[in-house]
């Protein structure tokens, strides 16, 4: 048996969230008398600043050196309970977070009998890990003032200013022979009219200004290894095999920016002359001087049909958000050329959030009309035997006749959809969302960082956005870098995968079976052993059962702690 | 399902008329719940602002729904957008009158305010100058007004008003009937088919004409919804009702008194006292219309309420012509009472008969058309309205 402990076990009524359905007063006589067991309490919350403070104060009073919380998911409170154990000095991981909440009152709130034996099972169970737990201390990794910014768009020139800003050197890696992304090819913008050209550029003058930024363009990432904070990445320059960089950086921030949709033919009559998509018709009416003229014919009317290739049920389910408001734009600048000219918006509900709203009620004074069809009636586009184009469209607001809409251009209002990069998802692995975009942690509280520690993503890589919406998200990333490296150092979780290199044998099963590559090989007295690389190990657990001499554990869910909960778990059923 | 071909210019045409500001509107539907008019047998007017913006424009010249708004202004008073729906309305019934009048006339009189102006001013010139040309002396010693325009030069030129008028309305309301029918589907069968359904036609005829255009029942009872309330004295339904039953009185006058002269009873301009039924007709009837329009002329001018706030062109001509044929009406009664005879009374007396005489052969083209038209529009809303109740 090992070393007598002295626990604290505190379980929660969640204010009646769990006591409602758990007998919390049994759970806590069940345990009070266990071995080990020095303070054993109910609390109304355990998460209550005053709870806390009590806690800290019988942490230190009674000498305690393991501490256990039932209350709600680990998710939830698992680090404000190792903040209370930090406070009294004691040894964070130390804390076993027992979850009664959500996997024993909520789940059975029809069997407060069964969920208060399963919450009884449970406490012990976690009594038993941290019966167990060793002390351990935060990794402390230094990192590399240094980013790699890829893709050079809007959102990664403003990222690669702001970096710079703060003194972190940047490499801005370019796959296409010009940075500037999208917004280079827009024409003038709401709110100022300042063209994506002029806006561009001047990013660029700001970067020509800071020698902290290397831009290399017809440039792309190969490789990459080494572990968070110290990441070796290989670029390949002009495609060619034997011209590869080596750059050392601290994080990367991926802006790789995205496609727009691309019609099929004969989707909305696409392929037609005179059918043409958003970007295809913003470019027609930027470059017009005087009259709007498409083939050297002046266009008296077009209509627009709104949400081509996105909000499609079983397709691109997404709204891509900007689309409403540049519609809407772009019918402000046609008027202004020719007020004559008729534009009808077929649309299904605008989204001009926001200042876009402005648009929206200038586009209406200036007379385009707009219409809503019905999701399940689309719009049809046909060429009248005139040579005109016709758009019919069923609008119940007028009544329920369909109406023929003559138009010398048809614009199919297109969206944005995620851009092919296979290569560089797997090399970063970067996680990617069911919408075929790259995912954030968490869409409101950490909008830019990922899983992989060091790796942020910015921009319309990780869904629509606007420009502005782009650089923000390219600010938030420089943030982000700036926390990580600004310290020089990181603090990593200690729950990391070792090896006892005596059991080892060599046989390299984990090193495959590691999604993060954190395990290799290394020769030590004179045979090849597993070695963990600790910065790059995320904890996963999944190595450990492949090893097939148990040479391998996870430190804080150790293979005895778990046997060990398993057995506190069936105690009754033995017994 | 039919497909209908969108006018791409009804639009731009219709801002001719007004309505400057309808172009914010968004559908969303406010003006048609708060209108207290509204209803399943007319819904208006988010409907209708919709056919002018798509371009439906045989759905709008179709539309009954046009003559069933009086024009309280509510809607505009709630539309979130400003988009002025009640001004929309007005725009409509006139662009509505312009499309039913195929000889151009009542478009000029609509949307060009000073041609409009020489128009009346030349017709009536031209009326006098007419009549003027057949004149006798001026009898000093007493106020002999028909030795000066003969009475039977007076009636014959009536005559050929009259006829003019009634053909050119009679065109107007035959257009209006086909487009409306036709947006209904009501059929001549349907009018006048059967037994069950010439009871319908005339127990909407009955609605139309007597309950709500002589009664204005609706526009009583239902579109008084002020708040606050008018008072009485000034309430649009009283006002506008005090003003048809004087021109009707007025009518009725004028023609009881040319009866009696057909029936040889009493020769035109006779001198006769006032308790005399046609004069007293005619003097209670004066002073009504004289009210009414006296009324409706400084409401424009002072802008009292949200129906007051646009007044075109052709809104005044038609409230200067009932005006001015009311009060040269009254002059002309102040000089028959003068012990000398007035040369001035003569030359008003001239004036007034060519004005009045002006006011009928424009009838069809001036906004006093809603007088044919909106008792007709009516007839379909009382229609649609019993077989929405049987329905």
């Amino acid at each position: 048996m090992s070393e007598p402990r002295r626990i604290g076990v505190y379980i929660c009524h969640c204010g009646g969230n769990i006591s409602d359905h758990v007998d919390v007063q049994r759970v806590r006589e069940a345990v009070a008398g266990h071995a080990d067991v020095v303070v054993a309490e109910t609390k109304l919350f355990a998460c209550a600043d005053g709870t806390q403070h009590e806690m800290v104060t019988a942490i230190q009073e009674q000498n305690l050196d393991g501490l256990v919380v039932a209350s709600c998911s680990p998710k939830l409170h698992q680090i404000t309970f190792r903040g209370v154990a930090k406070r009294a000095e004691l040894n964070p991981y130390t804390y076993t977070q027992v979850n009664i909440r959500e996997q024993c009152s909520w789940a059975h709130t029809d069997d407060p009998e069964g969920a208060t034996q399963k919450a009884i099972g449970l406490v012990r169970a976690g009594i038993a890990q941290s019966r167990l737990s060793t002390p351990l201390n935060p990794l402390v990794v230094e990192t590399l003032p240094r980013t790699m910014v890829i893709g050079g768009g809007v959102a990664g020139l403003r990222a690669a200013i702001g970096l710079a800003d703060i003194g972190l050197q940047v490499i801005v890696v370019e796959r296409g022979s010009r940075v500037g992304g999208w917004l280079a090819q827009l024409g003038p913008m709401f709110p100022n009219d300042r063209s994506g050209r002029e806006q561009i550029d001047a990013l660029l003058a700001e970067v020509a200004k800071r020698p902290m930024i290397t831009v290399i363009t017809n440039a792309e990432l190969v490789g990459k290894s080494g572990s968070f904070g110290n990441y070796t990445a290989l670029v390949r320059v002009n495609g060619e095999p034997d011209n590869v960089l080596e750059v050392e950086v601290g994080t990367f921030v991926v802006a790789t920016g995205t496609d727009v949709y691309q019609p099929e033919l004969g989707e909305y009559g696409y392929g037609i002359d005179g059918v043409l998509t958003l970007a295809e018709y913003s470019a027609l009416v930027d470059s017009a001087s005087g009259r709007l003229t498409y083939r050297d014919r002046p266009v008296r009317s077009v209509a627009y049909i709104y949400c081509v290739g996105n909000r499609q049920p079983g397709g691109n389910e997404y709204c891509s958000k900007f689309c409403c408001a540049a519609t809407a734009h772009a019918s402000i600048k046609v008027s202004k050329l020719d007020p004559k000219v008729k534009q009808y918006h077929l649309h299904r509900g605008i989204r001009t959030y926001g200042t876009y709203e402005l648009m929206y009620s200038e586009s209406r004074e200036r007379g385009s009309v707009y219409l809503r069809f019905p999701d399940d009636t689309p719009p049809e586009v046909a060429k009248l035997p005139s040579g005109q184009l016709a758009v019919t469209v069923l609008d119940p607001s007028t009544s329920d006749a369909e109406l023929t809409i003559p138009a010398d251009l048809v614009v199919l209002v297109t969206g944005m959809v995620p851009r092919q990069n296979d290569e560089l998802t797997n090399l970063l692995k970067l996680p990617v969302g069911s919408d075929g975009y790259y995912n954030e942690i968490h869409p409101k509280l950490r909008p830019v960082e990922t899983v992989v520690d060091g790796v942020l993503i910015a921009g319309t890589c990780q869904g629509p956005k606007t420009a502005g919406e782009s650089v923000s998200a390219g600010l938030a990333a420089v943030t982000q870098s700036g926390g990580i490296l600004k310290k020089g150092f990181a603090e990593l979780d200690p729950l990391v995968a070792t090896v006892r290199p005596a059991a080892c044998t060599g046989c390299a099963e984990c090193v495959s079976s590691c999604p993060y590559e954190a395990i290799s090989m290394t020769p030590a007295d004179g045979r090849e052993v597993a070695v963990v690389s600790a910065a790059t190990c995320k904890g996963c657990g999944g190595c450990v059962p492949v090893c097939p001499e148990d040479a391998l554990d996870l430190l804080g869910h150790t293979d005895a702690q778990t046997l060990a909960s398993i057995d506190s778990l069936l105690e009754e059923a033995v017994r | 399902m039919t497909t209908t071909l969108v006018d791409l210019d009804l639009f731009t045409d219709l801002r001719r008329f007004g309505a400057a500001d309808v172009s914010a509107c968004f559908t969303c539907g406010t003006c048609t719940a708060t209108c207290p008019l509204s209803d399943d047998a007319a819904a208006f007017p988010r409907q209708l602002i919709r056919y002018a913006e798509v371009g439906l424009k045989d759905d709008l010249l179709g539309s009954k729904e046009l003559w069933v708004c009086y024009h309280c202004g509510l809607c505009s008073e709630t539309c979130p957008t400003q988009a002025d729906p009640a001004e929309f309305m007005a725009t409509a019934r006139r662009y509505a009158v312009a499309s039913y009048d195929p000889s151009g006339l009542a478009r000029i009189l609509f949307t060009r305010p000073v041609l409009a102006s020489v128009i009346a001013t030349v017709v009536a010139a031209f009326l006098a100058a007419f009549m003027y040309s057949a004149h006798g002396p001026q009898e000093s010693s007493s106020l002999d007004l028909f030795r000066f325009i003969p009475d039977q030069l007076i009636h014959w030129i009536g005559i050929a008003v009259m006829v003019v008028m009634a053909l050119a309305g009679l065109v107007g309301l035959v257009r209006m009937t086909g487009q409306v029918a036709r947006r209904e589907q009501v059929g001549l069968r349907d009018v006048f088919g059967s037994r069950p359904a010439l009871r319908r036609t005339l127990s909407a005829a009955w609605s139309a004409i007597a309950v709500e255009s002589l009664g204005q029942r609706r526009y009583r009872a239902d579109c008084g919804a002020d708040d606050p309330p008018e008072p009485l004295y000034r309430r649009r339904w009283l006002v506008h009702a005090l003003t048809i039953w004087g021109f009707l009185g007025l009518l009725v006058a004028t023609v009881l008194d040319w009866g009696l002269a057909l029936l040889r009873i009493k020769e035109t301009g006779t001198p006769i006292p006032v308790w005399y039924p046609s004069r007293l007709i005619g003097t209670i009837a004066g002073i009504s219309l004289m009210y009414g329009v006296t009324m409706f002329m400084v409401a424009r001018v002072r802008r009292t309420g949200t129906s007051y706030q646009v007044s075109t062109a052709a809104d005044w001509l038609l409230l200067v012509l009932l005006w001015l044929t009311g009060a040269t009406g009254f002059l002309i009664e102040a000089a028959l009472y003068l012990p000398a005879a007035p040369g001035w009374g003569y030359w008003m007396f001239l004036f007034h008969v060519a004005v009045a005489m002006e006011l009928m052969l424009l009838l069809p083209f001036t906004k006093f058309a809603h007088a044919i038209y909106r008792p007709l529009g009516l007839f379909f809303y009382a229609r649609a309205k019993a077989h929405v109740h049987t329905a």
